[in-house]
């Protein structure tokens, strides 16, 4: 038996092996996202704190008089003092001081770096075969796992003996990092294959745990186009939002010229998983409110996908959790690399004794 | 004589209606290596060579349709629906079919997908 799991244990890692480091070292970037794009884009990143905020009505004053004929499309107001307002154009994200109404520079869209790795992590950057190959290799991980376990359990090795880089040396380091990294591996792999099939999970949800408690968007009318009266304007919009779900600050205002109604996307910092999931939808000549979501409202089963969302990027806990994941991750090309040198020692020995 | 210019300016109208894409169209489009259809509804006026009007999700969510060119029955044009903009080129397949691709942009990311639309009769 314990032969039998140890080939299979060997013929997943050297099938999937490479895949498996590639989701690893991957995801240990993406946890981190946020904090490289603004390493990588610092110009665009980052303002100096000023006494007085400009509303919105007039930090859009400020990119359309920079760009005249560009209809504003959305306002992401910043959430940090140190971080610039963004105002979405069609050409691409404007940066703005939200203290002085200075532009910053513009962010065209399109693939970037961080772009890529995410679209490695989750598709292999290809189509309908990178994404199953991604699927199977999280399976293949959780099967690693277990199958890894399995082998540790009778000897229980943790401590790494040396010199550095012998056979024994290879053989402990894959057994200690293996059962230190296990719980948090596992985590990672379990979530990973929740979200590779999340639409699957997520109709098994609704039926176990109900469906989504969302309320259905009401029939708008299409662009807003002659109308008599004034149009709201942004701040207005913030406003009412922030009135109809309180402790809540806005992070994302769009404009009804796109969609068709003000969309305000609210969020309350201090629910980690679900705290980006409040929204009001407003007519923007009455000010009505045509739909409201709120966090507390959505369903179970949507909860635990945005749990298991959480616990697979690390948000869930804050820093602590995410420093945690980032770790694990960088654990999983170790694993491979040393489990690919103890298979390739053995090999070596057992065809030398064999010639012998 | 009036008969045949009669005739003539009836088959002129009738070949153009036949390029017109104005009007409704729904369909999908799919994300390479996506799960599922996202629902499109466009509403297009086209006038000559210049193709305007609307398109999103459904009749409620529209976004205004950005430089838009039709060409020989080869559709272009664009639509920003927030970080995420959406460059269309679709020809078509048959009189009330649009094909084509769709290419989806946001900083950052750059995804592409298959668009199938097709003519919304008119009641």
């Amino acid at each position: 038996m314990r032969r039998l799991i140890l080939n299979f244990h060997l013929a997943v890692a050297l099938i999937a092996g490479a895949f498996i480091a590639l989701l690893g070292v991957t995801g240990s970037i993406l946890t981190f996202e946020p904090e490289l794009d603004r390493l990588l884009h610092p110009a665009v990143s980052y303002v100096k704190p000023g006494r007085r905020i400009l509303s919105l009505g007039e930090i859009g004053a400020a990119v359309s008089r920079q760009y005249p004929d560009e209809p504003i499309v959305a306002y992401l107001p910043s959430l940090s003092p140190e971080f610039p307002t963004r105002i979405i154009l069609s050409r691409g994200i404007i940066s703005v001081d939200q203290y002085t109404g200075n532009i910053l520079g513009v962010r065209t869209r399109g693939l970037t770096f961080l772009g890529l790795v995410r679209a490695l992590h989750v598709r292999l950057a290809s189509g309908d075969r990178g994404r199953l190959i991604v699927r199977c290799a999280a399976c293949a991980m959780l099967l690693s796992l277990f199958s890894g376990l399995y082998l540790w359990w009778p000897a229980r090795r943790m401590r790494i003996r040396r010199p550095w880089f012998s056979s024994a040396f290879w053989f402990d380091l894959h057994n200690a990092v293996g059962v230190f990294s296990f719980a948090f591996l596992l985590v990672l792999a379990g979530t990973g294959i929740v979200i590779g099939f999340e639409d699957q999970a997520s109709s098994l949800l609704g039926k176990f745990a109900g469906s989504s408690a969302m309320p259905v968007k009401p029939a708008l009318r299409a662009l807003p186009s002659e109308h008599s009266g004034l149009e709201l304007t942004p701040d207005q919009a913030v406003d009412i939002a922030r009135a109809q779900l309180p402790g809540t600050v806005a992070d994302r205002v769009q404009m009804p010229r796109f969609g068709g109604s003000y969309q305000v996307s609210l969020v309350n910092t201090r629910d980690r998983t679900l705290g980006t999931r409040n929204s009001v939808s407003l007519d923007p000549w009455s000010g009505q409110i045509l739909s409201t979501t709120r966090a507390s409202d959505i369903s179970l089963g949507e909860r635990i996908l945005a749990w298991n969302q959480g616990l697979h990027t690390g948000a869930a806990f804050g820093i602590s959790s995410r420093i945690i994941v980032a770790a694990a991750g960088m654990l999983v090309p170790v694993q491979i690399v040393s489990g690919f040198w103890i298979w390739l020692r053995r090999r070596t020995i057992m065809h030398s004794s064999r010639s012998e | 004589m009036s008969k045949t210019i009669a005739l003539l300016i009836t088959l002129v109208a009738l070949a153009t209606s036949n390029h017109d894409l104005s009007g409704r169209w729904s369909g999908n489009f799919r994300v390479d290596g996506g799960d599922h259809n996202v629902p499109q509804l466009f509403i297009f006026q086209q006038q000559g060579t210049k193709l305007s009007g609307s398109g999103g999700p459904n009749e409620g969510e529209q976004y205004p349709i950005e430089n838009g060119t039709i060409v020989n029955d080869d559709a272009r044009f664009q639509l920003t629906t927030g970080e995420w903009k959406f460059t269309y080129h679709l020809q078509r397949a048959a009189k009330d079919d649009l094909q084509g691709d769709l290419k989806l942009e946001s900083v950052g990311e750059s995804r592409a997908a298959k668009v199938s639309l097709k003519r919304v009769k008119e009641k």
